[in-house]
């Protein structure tokens, strides 16, 4: 094994071992062994990031661990989302009420569980092989359908049983494509490497079906239109860190996915036709998004229907697949996560602050809590792609991508689509920041009673920094051996 | 794959589609998992083909021990009824077969009898969670389209590979461990294991 293999095992393996650890130490010892392993789970991620990035020209490719260009990207990507929703989860404890455990076990269960998810999610962008890809990513459902039901609150139920159900069912549809593929490969199953599955032999309209079905079986998991029913539910009922893990790092780990999957069947069934069905499914996915935009909807539902306008453009910049489109993608997913993961840990403070928020929409904040409604401000105008966002530029990127792809129809409409999805997040953002106060905080503006608000304070001032040097860096991204890579794909 | 074993499996699939009650639904995906253990056992030319009809034959048992279990500690006053009769949803299931079995070309399976199994039973399964309100019935629809894909990997041309095939069997039986939790949970919030009975999440 080579130094990056044995990082990959371990940055697998240490939240894994911290997962245990939080399930078998004694009860005051769970909280305190579960930030110490996730410390050390985000270092060795962000070591093995790094490696990847910097030097994008020369990947590992194995037939169980790839590391490359992308496994960086969502490596980072998931290591701080990971990072940052156990760090905060002290605080969602604090202030919550009631779980699908006894109030005794409750810390214990929660922990173990989210560093569980958390592992599997950071092996799912190191798998060099499709089945084991589709097995990491099925692990997940599992796992993450505990969180999502975790508070045992009905409406917390429905939408984790209707999580497991429909994404469970999608990759069931997934599984199909992937034997019919396994079916073609001269190895079967042991064929279904990154780099082989070109050599599918079963013929072309075969290699179509087989793409057809793992994409559209992936798309109800990553949660694209028309199979994304599942997703504002689960998203507004998780706990907030949890959210954050399920939109800023589980959609765009499995996106990667189908996105390794386009590269690796284009030369079987022709590259545009490839591109096509994801073009298809980011159109679809913010022509369902937008109108839901403009709705007033409760904070954690609004952030959930972005998520759906967001995986959305992405698959738009991997559809057009030039490398002005995929240095947005990349800028893209980070921006993204940033934005969103800060957007859901304002919940917990804001549930302290306005109880009503988890069925109404908010509005006035930044009245009664400046520094909440400061933060829920960055995280929805970062959203909406306002500049100086980096998804503004991201999405400029992307267009651009898009015109230059020789796609100009579908990069028109995508552009009128964003555009009203911009109006729609900000008529939002500023709604929900300074519009009328609905009610005077019983603890006083931003006062010691809104569990949590400090670290989300200081997350907002990170989180915006951290943007703003994205969107600098962004334009000078598109020339880099790091975006060559990521359109070269495995070699 | 002869016509007979094809016929059995499938019967089975169309089986849980349209029987009113848990416990015969849950005996009906059991013995479908075990004929395909069987099947594998029979097909193993391998000690890791050995295995995997091993694990086959264990996830079908430990599967039904589970789904029994869980109906077992849910006793209802009567079935949940599903919105759409039973010959209706046979016939949603049977076009849905025919359309897959159109749709779909032939995919390198051993036999094209087996190709054609393996998508009604995937067919079937998709119907049975669409179709039915009790949250066993829904877990049992999964549970079946899992069976197709279990078949079509047996009747692949290619050696199968053990990880993925024990990955499949042990993920599938994560999943419906978990789903058989949110139904006992279900049960003590609504009295019944009823998906219809949560629909509260609307926009």
């Amino acid at each position: 094994m080579t130094s990056l293999q044995i990082l990959a095992a371990a940055t697998v393996a240490v939240p894994m071992m911290s997962a245990l650890a939080a399930a078998l130490v004694p009860a005051g010892w769970v909280t305190r062994a579960a930030l110490t392993g996730t410390v050390a789970t985000a270092v060795l991620a962000l070591c093995l990031a790094g490696r990847a990035v910097a030097d994008p020209g020369h990947p590992v490719i194995g037939s169980w661990i790839v590391i490359d260009a992308g496994s960086g990207l969502l490596l980072a990507v998931i290591a701080m989302t990971g990072l940052t929703s156990v760090l905060l989860s002290p605080g969602w404890l604090r202030g919550a009420t009631g779980s699908v455990v006894a109030a005794r076990h409750r810390h214990r269960a929660y922990y173990t569980v989210l560093l569980v998810f958390w592992a599997i999610l950071l092996a799912v962008p190191l798998a060099g092989n499709l089945g084991v890809a589709w097995l990491l990513v099925e692990a997940t459902t599992a796992v993450s359908a505990l969180l999502v039901g975790f508070s045992g609150r009905r409406h917390a139920l429905e939408a984790g049983w209707k999580y497991l159900i429909l994404t469970s069912l999608g990759l069931g549809v997934a599984l199909l494509g992937i034997v019919i593929l396994a079916a073609g490969l001269p190895g079967g199953a042991g064929g279904l490497t990154w780099q082989h599955l070109a050599a599918f032999g079963s013929g072309k309209p075969a290699a179509v079906t087989a793409y057809l079905l793992l994409l559209t079986g992936l798309a109800a998991k990553i949660g694209w239109a028309p199979v994304h029913n599942w997703l504002p539910d689960a998203h507004s009922e998780a706990p907030p860190p949890a959210s954050a893990m399920l939109s800023a790092a589980l959609l765009p780990a499995v996106l990667l996915i189908a996105w390794r999957s386009e590269r690796a069947l284009a030369p079987v069934i022709g590259l545009h036709q490839a591109q096509r069905l994801l073009i298809m499914f980011g159109l679809a996915s913010l022509a369902v998004a937008v109108p839901f935009l403009w709705r007033p909807m409760p904070f954690k539902r609004l952030l959930a229907y972005s998520s759906l306008e967001h995986m959305g453009v992405i698959a738009l910049g991997v559809g057009f697949g030039t490398p002005l489109a995929l240095a947005g993608v990349a800028v893209h997913i980070v921006g993204h996560a940033i934005a969103k993961a800060l957007g859901f840990h304002t919940a917990a403070p804001l549930l302290a602050h306005e109880p009503r928020a988890a069925s109404h929409p908010v509005t006035g904040i930044g009245r009664t809590a400046p520094a909440l409604g400061t933060a829920m401000g960055i995280s929805l105008g970062a959203l909406s792609g306002l500049p100086p966002s980096p998804l503004f530029i991201s999405e400029v990127l992307i267009l651009a991508g898009g015109f230059s792809s020789g796609r100009s129809w579908a990069a028109a409409v995508a552009a009128i689509l964003l555009a009203l999805g911009f109006l729609g997040l900000a008529h939002a953002a500023i709604e929900t920041v300074a519009g009328k106060a609905h009610k005077r905080s019983k603890h006083g503006p931003d006062g010691p009673g809104l569990a949590g608000l400090g670290p989300v304070t200081a997350l907002a001032g990170v989180s915006a920094v951290l943007m703003l040097l994205l969107a600098a860096a962004a334009p000078w991204l598109t020339s880099t051996g790091f975006i060559a890579a990521l359109q070269r794909g495995m070699p | 794959m002869t016509g007979l074993e094809a016929w059995l499996v499938v019967s089975l699939g169309l089986g849980v589609v349209v029987v009113r009650r848990r416990s015969v639904a849950t005996g009906l995906v059991t013995a479908q998992a075990l004929i395909l253990a069987g099947l594998a056992l029979d097909r193993a030319g391998t000690s890791g083909d050995v295995i995997v009809a091993a694990a086959l034959g264990v996830r079908a048992l430990a599967l039904g021990g589970l789904f029994w279990l869980a109906v077992a500690r849910s006793r209802e006053q009567r079935p949940v009824r599903a919105h759409i009769a039973a010959p209706l949803r046979a016939g949603i299931a049977i076009v849905l077969i025919l359309a897959l079995t159109a749709l779909v070309p032939p995919f390198g399976l051993t036999s094209p009898t087996a190709g054609h199994a393996v998508l009604a039973l995937v067919a079937a399964g998709l119907t049975c969670v669409a179709t039915r309100r009790a949250t066993v019935f829904q877990i049992l629809g999964i549970v079946g389209v899992e069976n197709g894909l279990a078949l079509a990997a047996l009747m692949s041309p290619h050696a199968s590979s053990l990880v993925i095939e024990l990955g499949v069997t042990l993920d599938l039986t994560l999943i419906a461990t978990v789903a058989a939790l949110f139904h006992l949970r279900i049960f003590s919030e609504v009295g019944a294991g009823d998906s219809a009975a949560l629909r509260g999440l609307r926009d």
